[in-house]
């Protein structure tokens, strides 16, 4: 598409002087002319690679930084070990071991992925059945269930905290107007301050997206497909899993890339979830509460942020595909 | 580790729990036909035994006197030893009546075929459906009801204030202060709007002129139009204060900002070689964190006194900029190349008038103009941050970027359009490659350039995605919290409604106000929930 744009405008060139080129034409060769507006038409893509330079310098001098030794990182800018060298990998060393003065963030990278990867799986599996029987299951009320669930995905994680907390640290009870007599409705399971009260929470969170997303694709795949499965008698559960699965892959793929972006750089949740337990912070908590302490530790922050940032930059780079896929969904119609 | 081993022992339990209650589910509705009473049984032991649960969770509670906690004793009591508790009694006392009960009405009575199908295909779809459903209702509708009512409450969640709390939220100077109203009229951002609506109107009447009608509106019009509509919304967010126009101050900013640049961005790109490689670089935050983000932006932010080598880059080059005084020589560089590029500037002009290219005229005239200002800014009072000592002596001046209010604010939500920027481009970068080619392709033979194809057919095409990313973007810029928290936890100026709402609701266990704060939230993002929901509508 843009190199059948490029060949077109080359042919058109010089581009945006359409009919005053085909006066000049006339007067023969015009070199200043053409050279001028070959110089207009790549400021454009001037434009686009001072916006890359100045989106990557903030990272890039994070990541230099995060070299640099302690006393180098207070006295002067990234900019001067570029001359001066003298770098150190100390900093990696000391924000992951965990200890007094130091990051201790191996322990917090554990919980991350002890909170993001049952709460990118579980979803999926719930939000896969759901968008199967929305997209291919008729009942009554279907379409109105589909959409109420899908409107609240522009819900604010803020609305539900609170009683979720409530619910996670004591249980749901109501006392029967009138009486002294208290119904539990949800009974006190202690989860506050667990990885699991942070994964359900992130679970219904983002069952709406999920079944979106993955409602848009599997509504797509072909009826002929299941009309001849069910006529081998295959029920909804086999050609569930034997034909819609298998076929989605892709978006379920989109969606658990997604989904553990966005749960591995949780922070209100977790810190909603877990409180004072320490012991279960994730990644995001660990250097927010470094870059609050303005203290002992901040020659640490650049190389843990980084270490909180290489996962999912990681699966960034060699998984952008997916990830793009899952961010288009429902977006762009093609 | 054992964290890890936790969650992997958590998934197996509970994808396998799933997964067993869903194929025994899915096989038992399979029997509806054919052994009506099982299914009824069955049903019978699962509502029993949740039945029961509920009784032996049935409790008297009565007040203590001088403390928080209720006394409580079970309504229903049972054999306590080794591992049979009450709760468990009953819950099996409760699963066998039920049971028995449900076998008999099945025996007895089975509905008829037709029923029996139709039951059976509404058993199928919950089976399917109900989790979801399940974790929706719970872990989001009770709770957003929750919320809605403990905001009519007090502080402690027990007396009934009606709509106090809302009250306090907007009626108090730290949310909405409009006080300072009188500053809009004299801030020159606010003039600067006024200049750009003029030019707009200048350039739409003139554009009439030549149509015979009263007012064209074209693209730059409407460009030159929002850009004066951003500069008075920042006119006003600077001098009307309070964590409520904060956060109206973030939404409006970001949600243009990052759409106009990734718009920019996606368009340059899209004809560009090397296409994938500069969107992955302008892509690449929307994989960091907020809280990353937050600790990357406070090291370019950083201030040192002036005094010390500067060790952030954006005060470092500011300082830089204010050593190059006429006094000190630096300036006459400066003034040197800015001099050369404005006479390059001023043929530029001269080609576009003698070419009758209008675009080219006025855009390099224009482009002149900051030049001219900047040399101004060199030889007289000089550019950059430089302050002048106790001893009249030039010193370097650092701004301070996090601490300086209003324009922290601006500051902060930098880092935001600095995330977001990928996010629209990448979908506006797709939307511009599904522009159907005939369509594009239909308006070159029509002798259409490549701008006119732009905006009479490109952008047309696309505002519905544009809609799209920024009613998104406005639902994520709403709830602003970690960026916030991070850089300065509200301090300085910078308050938004989700860290109030946190701070109140969680380190000062103010319920009512916590609740309302979120409620708010909420009420921010219904206008945009009800649009989706219209969209979707249209769709099916």
């Amino acid at each position: 598409m843009s190199s059948a744009a490029e060949t077109a405008a080359a042919e058109k060139a010089p581009g945006p002087a359409g009919s005053g080129s085909a006066q000049r034409g006339r007067r023969g060769p015009d070199r200043v002319g053409r050279a001028v507006y070959r110089f207009l038409r790549s400021i454009p893509a001037w434009v686009l690679w001072l916006m890359v330079i100045v989106w990557s310098v903030p990272t890039g001098s994070l990541f230099l930084n995060s070299f640099r030794h302690r006393d180098d990182q207070r006295a002067s800018g990234w900019w001067t070990s570029f001359t001066e060298g003298n770098w150190t990998l100390e900093n990696y060393a000391d924000v992951l071991s965990s200890g007094e003065q130091t990051g201790g963030l191996w322990q917090a990278l554990l919980n991350s992925f002890a909170i993001a990867i049952p709460a990118t799986i579980i979803p999926i599996a719930i939000a896969a059945l759901a968008a199967y029987a929305f997209a291919w299951i008729p009942f009554r009320g279907r379409e109105w269930l589909f959409i109420g669930t899908v409107s609240l995905l522009a819900l604010p994680n803020q609305v539900a905290l609170l009683p979720l907390l409530q619910m996670f640290a004591g249980g749901a009870h109501w006392t029967l107007p009138g009486t002294e007599i208290v119904v539990t409705l949800f009974p006190d399971f202690s989860l506050a301050g667990t990885a699991t009260a942070v994964w359900l929470t992130h679970t219904a969170f983002a069952l709406p997206f999920a079944i979106f997303l993955l409602h848009n694709y599997i509504s797509t795949l072909p009826g002929e497909l299941f009309e001849a499965a069910r006529i081998d008698g295959a029920d909804h559960f086999t050609i569930f899993w034997r034909i819609v699965v298998p076929l989605s892959v892709p978006a379920l793929a989109a969606f658990a890339i997604f989904q553990f972006l966005w749960t591995w750089n949780d922070y209100l949740i977790a810190l909603t979830m877990l409180g004072a337990a320490g012991e279960n912070y994730p990644a995001t908590i660990k250097i927010a509460s470094m870059a609050g302490e303005f203290g002992l530790r901040e020659h640490l922050l650049s190389a843990g942020a980084f270490v909180q940032a290489g996962v999912p930059m990681l699966v960034f780079f060699f998984l952008q595909r997916f990830f793009v896929r899952g961010l288009l969904a429902g977006s762009v119609k093609s | 580790m054992a964290a890890l081993w936790g969650a992997f022992l958590g998934i197996v339990i509970s994808v396998g729990a799933s997964a067993a209650v869903f194929w025994g589910t899915h096989r038992l509705f399979g029997l509806v036909e054919r052994r009506w009473a099982v299914v009824a049984a069955v049903a019978g032991v699962l509502v029993g035994a949740g039945a029961g649960a509920v009784a032996a969770g049935l409790r008297r509670c009565v007040a203590v006197e001088g403390s928080r906690n209720d006394e409580c004793t079970p309504l229903l009591d049972g054999p306590s030893f080794g591992w049979i508790n009450p709760t468990l009694m009953w819950i099996v006392i409760g699963a066998a009546v039920f049971g028995l009960a449900g076998a008999a009405v099945g025996v007895k009575r089975s509905p008829g075929g037709d029923r029996i199908a139709t039951l059976q295909g509404r058993l199928r779809a919950l089976t399917f459906v109900g989790p979801a459903m399940l974790f929706v209702a719970l872990g989001l509708i009770v709770p957003l009801l929750r919320t809605i009512y403990l905001s009519l409450f007090d502080k402690a969640g027990e007396s009934f204030r009606g709509l106090a709390n809302y009250g306090e939220i907007f009626t108090n100077a730290q949310s909405v202060d409009l006080s300072g109203w009188a500053g809009i009229f004299g801030s020159r951002l606010f003039w600067g709007s006024l200049i750009l609506f003029a030019i707009a109107t200048l350039i739409a009447m003139s554009r009439g002129r030549s149509r015979g009608v009263r007012a064209d509106v074209s693209a730059s019009t409407v460009g030159i139009g929002l850009g004066g509509g951003l500069l008075l919304s920042f006119a006003v967010f600077a001098n009307l204060r309070g964590t409520v126009m904060n956060n109206l101050w973030w939404v409006v900013a970001v949600t243009f900002l990052s759409t106009a640049l990734g718009l920019l961005a996606a368009v340059i790109a899209d004809r560009t070689k090397r296409e994938s490689f500069a969107k992955s670089l302008i892509f690449l935050p929307m994989a960091i964190s907020f809280v990353g983000a937050g600790i990357i932006w406070r090291f370019m932010y950083i201030a040192r006194p002036p005094q010390k080598s500067q060790t952030g880059l954006l005060n470092a080059i500011w300082v830089w900029l204010g050593t190059l005084r006429p006094s000190s020589g630096g300036a006459w560089t400066a003034v040197a190349v800015l001099a050369a590029v404005t006479v390059l500037l001023t043929a530029l002009c001269a080609f576009g008038v003698r070419r009758r290219q209008s675009a080219i005229a006025v855009g390099s005239a224009i482009a002149a103009i900051p030049l001219l200002w900047l040399i101004y800014r060199f030889l007289g009072p000089g550019v950059g941050g430089s302050a002048l000592g106790p001893n009249d002596e030039p010193i370097a001046g650092t701004i301070l970027f996090v601490q300086e209010s209003p324009f922290n604010n601006v500051w902060l939500m930098v880092v935001l359009i600095w995330i977001q920027t990928g996010f629209a481009m990448v979908i506006l970068s797709a939307a511009i490659k599904a522009v159907p080619a005939d369509l594009i392709e239909a308006a070159r033979v029509d002798g259409a350039d490549e701008r006119q194809v732009f905006f009479g057919v490109t952008l047309p095409t696309i505002v519905p995605t544009i809609t799209v990313v920024m009613t998104a973007m406005i639902v994520l810029v709403m709830k602003v919290f970690d960026i916030v928290r991070v850089m300065t936890n509200g301090n300085f100026g910078t308050q938004v409604i989700a860290n109030e709402m946190w701070q109140r609701s969680f380190t000062e266990f103010n319920l009512g106000l916590g609740s309302a704060l979120a409620v708010v939230l909420f009420l921010g993002v219904v206008p945009v929930m009800g649009l989706n929901i219209r969209r979707m509508q249209r769709g099916e």
